[in-house]
């Protein structure tokens, strides 16, 4: 066996109230990619957060091709030779997409920035990532998909020997995964050593060559070769019993009651000639690649960027609709945004004002007056129905797990009690268990009568939910596929819309 | 164990806000007895009717600034319109003969209606509210020089004058209670009606506000025009304590109210991000401000210095508000 590059041994961390890390050893060798893995607040955000000097552990050691090293702030890591891509977005919106990517090795001549070198280099890592993006553009110009690869860029431009990827690949699509991992799997045969976070275990499967299971701040196991386990094996170690699957039953839909129609619509954000109906009772799935025009589309239906040609008909009513509050409160119609935290929730507010924020309008009563205990009585059965695990109302949905964040953002929606209901994303970055939830949940909504247009890159969660799903590529569709939730068959007739379009 | 980490992280930030205003309660009460014990005279009931006085004015104009500060922006005018409506109330008590509880609603509606300039200005132009205020402040403030010619109104009706005198309890002001009430109802505009959360959500997360069917810029006007309003009581209640309507009240163009505008705000834990409102803080702020001031002037120490030292407390207020921000920020980073 080779020298590990990276040894961690007994490392603990506390917070106050909770035992992030207790005692975890893990190990990383050169010339592997391992996974990490674990349910959401099983330590591996706390973990790969020591090892980029985010946080100092309370005890254990870190041990960097053998000599023991404490990581005081992250550029000590860096230059360690450690480089990682975080969950979070590190990128600095105003400045162009070459200075983030060389933002902390930026070339200088003579004392000033070398614009020209900082293009030419970070142009090369644009394009080993396939990405169809000019050097000097903004990063606010970019797409959330684009964005994500930007800062791989940036990790992979240190060309670092010890790479940590935290959910690299959680808003990106199957093709641009592919192209990731093409690349991920070079490095490592070069030597590098990658550690990487999923959720996503067929990625995981696909990739990685050991696998090291965090549970509750504890090691579940410690870097099994992936080749002597498999899915359910990993599922177990993560959450302690067997998977349980989604529950979904029949589900009648309303072929006559068309609540939502849209034809010929074009927007002012560049979609053209869309044709569209939602039925009663129907979960529509959205799927294409970055770019393809989904989330806008949802925005313009909410009154975010206006629709410039064709019409949009409401349950049989022609429909305009200017802004999200007319969508809500005339047309019931609700977008559960994929940015969660950007655009979803307020993360500085409680769980109850995130919740009650759609309905306090229609609770109040005279002059607006809206008491503390009506309001939250009214949020509370959503708080229940999504086993939504906080400790009260009164707390902030920021110090909320990453799953019970999303939950939230459901939960607004379910308490405005739209009829149509447009959810982008809703399972990106969230543990097996939400997932299988927050799935059932929609299912459940539709079976009872609710209209929902699903945007997901994630295929497996399309075919499992959708009944019909429409293939959109450069702000059009590009056609249409019945759902016969035959995995194989539905990303091949998927993938051949896509393909098409791109021949053409 | 998510919410083993959220719960405590709860109280923990819960404890946080309740210290700010509990230890601006235990500062005021350390400031009293150092003051009273160095010099007897400030607590004699002559200038504990001055103090409470000054104070429910600061208080007021602190309220005014809060209200904009919770949407993530600033005012700086509320000097001028402060001054610009006391001039309007005055010339109509005075020149015009209007009676004095509705020429006081008038100076208040005006108050608002150059509140709700400033608000429609924002949010029209897209710019943020202080380069918007900063033009009004000197806008204002010249168009009311202009419409008075600099003069001021003396001869104000005996009957306004005397509100000014009020005294409950031997030395406690009538604009003290008065502050008091106007914060009690701002306390349940933020956390009893529907109008006052959307404000507050706004202020925290526009996108994700607006997206939740919040009408943004409704939210920002409505700040705007509450803190004009709220100005313009300020500009009465001073009016009112001086015996006349000066166009000087708030120094040159309206830049004396700033420091105690934004001290008490601040102090009190309102954060300048928007989306956080601390009324009592506020409050407290105010008056830990008023006693500083009138503390250190009783004991014969220059004005300058004074100034100088609200100057420092202002930025070691902004500082606890980084710190609460950063704060705020590692315990998100946990979960």
């Amino acid at each position: 066996m080779t020298e590990p590059v990276l040894a961690v041994e007994g490392a603990t961390k506390s917070f106050p109230g909770v035992k992030a890390l207790d005692g975890v050893d893990f190990v990383l060798r050169p010339g592997e990619i391992h996974a990490l893995l674990g349910e959401n607040g099983a330590g591996k955000s706390t973990l790969i957060k020591i090892l980029t000097g985010v946080h100092l552990p309370d005890s254990g050691t870190v041990r960097l091709f053998g000599e023991p090293v404490r990581f005081r702030n992250a550029r000590a890591a860096i230059q360690a030779g450690i480089s990682a891509v975080h969950q979070e977005r590190n990128l600095i919106p105003r400045m162009s997409v070459a200075e983030n990517i060389m933002l902390e090795d930026l070339p200088e001549r003579f004392g000033f920035v070398d614009y020209a070198a900082v293009n030419e280099r970070a142009l090369l890592w644009i394009e080993r990532l396939g990405l169809a993006i000019r050097p000097d553009q903004p990063v606010r110009s970019l797409s959330v998909a684009q964005m994500q690869l930007v800062e791989i860029a940036k990790a992979l431009v240190l060309e670092a020997r010890i790479l940590l990827m935290d959910e690299p690949t959680a808003s990106i699509t199957p093709h641009e995964t592919e192209v990731l991992f093409g690349l991920l799997k070079q490095l490592r045969d070069q030597g590098a050593a990658i550690v990487f976070v999923s959720h996503k275990l067929e990625e995981v499967f696909e990739l990685c060559d050991r696998v090291t299971v965090l549970r509750d701040g504890r090691n579940a196991c410690n870097g099994l070769p992936i080749g002597e386990l498999d899915r359910a094996d990993v599922v177990r170690f993560m959450i302690g019993r067997d998977e349980r699957t989604a529950k979904l039953g029949d589900k009648p839909v309303d072929a006559a009651d068309v609540v939502l129609r849209l034809d010929g619509v074009a927007t002012s954000l560049g979609h053209a000639g869309i044709d569209l109906e939602l039925r009663r009772g129907e979960i529509l799935g959205l799927y294409g690649l970055v770019g393809a025009g989904r989330s806008e589309l949802a925005k313009a239906l909410v009154g975010i960027g206006g629709v410039t040609a064709g019409t949009v008909t409401v349950a049989g009513q022609p429909a305009v609709v200017p802004d999200p509050t007319t969508a809500l409160q005339r047309y019931r119609i609700g977008y559960v945004s994929e940015d969660r935290k950007g655009e979803g929730l307020i993360l500085i507010h409680d769980v109850g004002r995130n919740i009650g924020i759609t309905i306090w309008r229609r609770l109040s009563g005279w002059l607006g007056w809206l008491g503390e205990g009506r309001a939250r009585a009214a949020c509370r059965p959503f708080v229940e129905k999504l086993a939504i695990r906080t400790p009260s109302m009164g707390q902030k949905v920021g110090n909320l797990s990453g799953g019970n964040q999303q939950k939230v953002s459901v939960a607004k929606w379910l308490a405005a009690d739209c009829d149509i209901l447009i959810v982008d994303e809703p399972t990106v970055g969230i543990d097996i268990k939400t997932k299988t939830d927050l799935h059932e949940l929609l299912w459940e909504l539709a079976s009872s009568g609710k209209a929902i247009l699903l945007i997901s890159s994630d295929m497996p969660e399309m075919v499992a939910l959708a009944d019909r799903i429409l293939v959109m590529g450069g702000f059009r569709i590009l056609g249409e596929v019945r759902n016969d939730h035959d995995y194989g068959r539905m990303s091949t007739a998927i993938m051949g819309h896509i393909h098409a379009a791109e021949a053409a | 164990m998510a919410t083993a980490t959220t719960g405590r992280g709860g109280r923990g930030a819960l404890g946080l806000l309740a210290s700010n205003e509990v230890g601006l309660a235990l500062l005021i009460a350390v400031l009293v007895a150092i003051f009273a014990t160095v010099n007897p005279g400030f607590t004699s009931p002559f200038n504990l009717f001055a103090l409470s006085r000054v104070m429910g004015i600061d208080m007021v104009i602190g309220l005014s600034m809060m209200v904009v500060l919770v949407t993530g922006g600033l005012n700086l005018a509320v000097g001028s319109i402060g001054v610009a409506s006391v001039m309007l109330g005055g010339w109509a008590m005075q020149v015009a003969g209007v009676p004095v509880l509705p020429s006081m609603t008038l100076a208040v509606a005006f108050g608002a209606f150059l509140g709700w300039i400033n608000g429609q200005l924002t949010v029209r132009m897209g710019v943020h509210s202080f380069i918007v205020t900063l033009a009004t402040m000197s806008l204002f403030f010249g168009a009311m020089i202009v419409a008075t010619r600099a003069e001021a109104f003396n001869a104000l009706p005996r009957s306004f004058v005397d509100l000014g005198k009020l005294r409950y309890g031997g030395f406690v002001s009538g604009m003290l209670p008065l502050a008091l009430i106007v914060g009690l109802g701002l306390w349940l505009f933020f956390n009893r009606t529907s109008l006052g959360r959307e404000i507050l959500a706004a202020g925290a997360n526009p996108q994700a506000a607006e997206l939740s069917g919040v009408r943004v810029n409704r939210t920002i006007v409505v700040a705007h025009a509450l803190s004009g309003a709220l100005g313009a009581l300020a500009g009465l209640m001073l009016a009112a304590r001086n015996g006349a309507a000066l166009p000087s009240m708030a120094g040159h163009i309206g830049m004396g109210w700033l420091l105690p505008a934004f001290l008490a705000p601040v102090l009190g834990g309102t954060l300048l991000t928007g989306g956080v409102v601390s009324v009592a803080g506020t409050v407290l702020g105010a008056a830990m401000v008023t006693i500083i001031t009138n503390g250190l002037l009783q004991l014969q120490i220059g004005e300058f210095w004074v100034q100088m030292c609200l100057g420092l407390i202002l930025l070691a207020a902004v500082l606890l508000d980084r710190a609460r921000s950063v704060i705020a920020e590692r315990r998100r980073s946990v979960a």
